[in-house]
């Protein structure tokens, strides 16, 4: 059972089921947990072969026991989201903890990740349960819909969820190679049906400096 | 209440004549009235003698004295500031999370040793709070600077809490703590869940958690 205390702490009410939670983001618990390290990337050999090549280096621990755990990672803002069989794309430094039923893996992003300043690959968060996503401020959702497609900065993206495509949008023009761009030379955008979390900050990205 | 949160990082205290306030030196970011500020060179109450003892001990953050009638407003670095309310009890402390504090109250420095020996000690270097503590007794308000916000966890006979030492902020009351490992094997192949050490608060009080665990 995840509950927000504050928007900057997750307590999770625990009777004995497990929750799978970043490395290191416990700050306080009561009862009896037993703290154990997994790996990120899904599970099992294929799990490991995969972060071995893609170098997504998501390490997540194993929390089980009785009792209530509370998580936090340097202040940032703690966002609820609720699966219901549907898949959730998070950037693995965005991902903070899951329900342990919730299967965990690796997917490629292609040009996206790289302009994002995340690398090529992100993490998926799949089946039914919750899971807690952080952002530098707190997160908008914004909803994309079949008639209305959302365009967002590599920058300031999460997460997303639900049946959505999504391009590379590049802005470049004659003026950004002179260095007169905007800023805005890159985008992601998004098509279909489903929710985009965008947080009130950006990243370092290639995209932010020309 | 001599301090009023004006926004999570941000806190207001009244002074007025006759009662003192103790705050970080430097804290200060606007004043209403006839407020004077001295530097404190004792680094807060006791005599001299408790004076070297933070000297020593390192809990000598520089300290001033707030006097006079009027409002000021304090904050510092842009962190979380937290008001706790004594009533009787004593609130354990590291000196530079103290923003500022009610003269009313008693300031000590607390020999981490004493609370638990050698483990006590090492709990100290774990959790950097070094060897010595402050304390603050009696009766009034103090404001405790966190990273992120700060979340209070009662501690009850029947249930301990285990905080992570870079998250601790503070404790009051009778609450005895002690450094719990849970090392295994698995953090000796570098394969640890990045929870090794954890600090065990028992008895009755509260424990005050921050958001992160970065120090100040």
């Amino acid at each position: 059972m995840f509950r927000l205390q504050g928007s900057k702490v997750l307590a999770v009410d625990m009777t004995g089921d497990a929750v799978k939670a970043k490395n290191g983001s416990m700050v306080a618990y009561d009862g009896q947990m037993a703290f154990k390290k997994m790996s990120g990337g899904g599970e099992g050999l294929r799990g490991m072969v995969t972060r071995r090549l893609t170098g997504e280096q998501m390490t997540v621990m194993e929390v089980k026991g009785h009792g209530t755990c509370w998580f936090a990672d340097r202040a940032s803002e703690i966002n609820l989201v609720g699966l219901q069989g549907d898949k959730l794309y998070v950037e693995s430094s965005n991902f903070l903890a899951a329900d342990a039923g919730l299967r965990t893996g690796t997917e490629f992003t292609g040009l996206r990740g790289a302009s994002q300043g995340n690398g090529l690959f992100t993490t998926t968060v799949e089946g039914h349960g919750q899971a807690a996503i952080m952002s530098d401020g707190p997160a908008v959702v914004l909803r994309v819909s079949a008639r209305y497609p959302l365009t967002v900065d590599p920058g300031a993206y999460v997460a997303h969820q639900g049946n959505l495509r999504q391009s590379f949008q590049s802005g470049v023009t004659f003026r950004t190679l002179l260095g007169e761009g905007g800023g805005e030379a890159f985008q992601i955008r998004f098509e279909g049906d489903g929710l985009v979390y965008v947080q009130p900050s950006e990243r370092n990205t290639i995209a932010g400096d020309v | 209440m001599a301090f009023r949160e004006l926004n999570p990082k941000m806190v207001e205290a009244t002074v007025a004549p006759g009662q003192r306030l103790f705050s970080q030196r430097g804290a200060m970011l606007a004043y209403r009235g006839e407020v004077s500020f001295t530097p404190d060179l004792r680094g807060g109450q006791g005599g001299v003698m408790s004076m070297i003892g933070r000297r020593v001990a390192n809990e000598d953050t520089p300290l001033m004295t707030v006097e006079g009638s009027g409002t000021v407003l304090f904050g510092y670095g842009g962190h979380h500031v937290q008001v706790i309310q004594l009533a009787g009890d004593t609130l354990y402390v590291e000196a530079d999370r103290l923003l500022a504090f009610e003269g009313t109250l008693e300031q000590g420095t607390v020999f981490l040793g004493a609370q638990g020996g050698v483990m006590g000690m090492v709990r100290g270097q774990v959790s950097g709070q070094g060897l010595f503590t402050t304390s603050l007794k009696g009766h009034g308000a103090v404001a405790v600077m966190a990273h992120g916000g700060v979340i209070e966890i009662p501690v009850t006979p029947q249930r301990p809490v285990h905080v992570d030492p870079q998250a601790y902020v503070a404790h009051h009351g009778e609450v005895r703590n002690k450094l719990s490992t849970a090392l295994g094997w698995r953090d000796m192949v570098g394969r640890g869940s990045g929870e090794a050490f954890q600090l065990e608060l028992s008895g009755s009080g509260a424990v005050y958690v921050q958001a992160s665990e970065e120090k100040l």
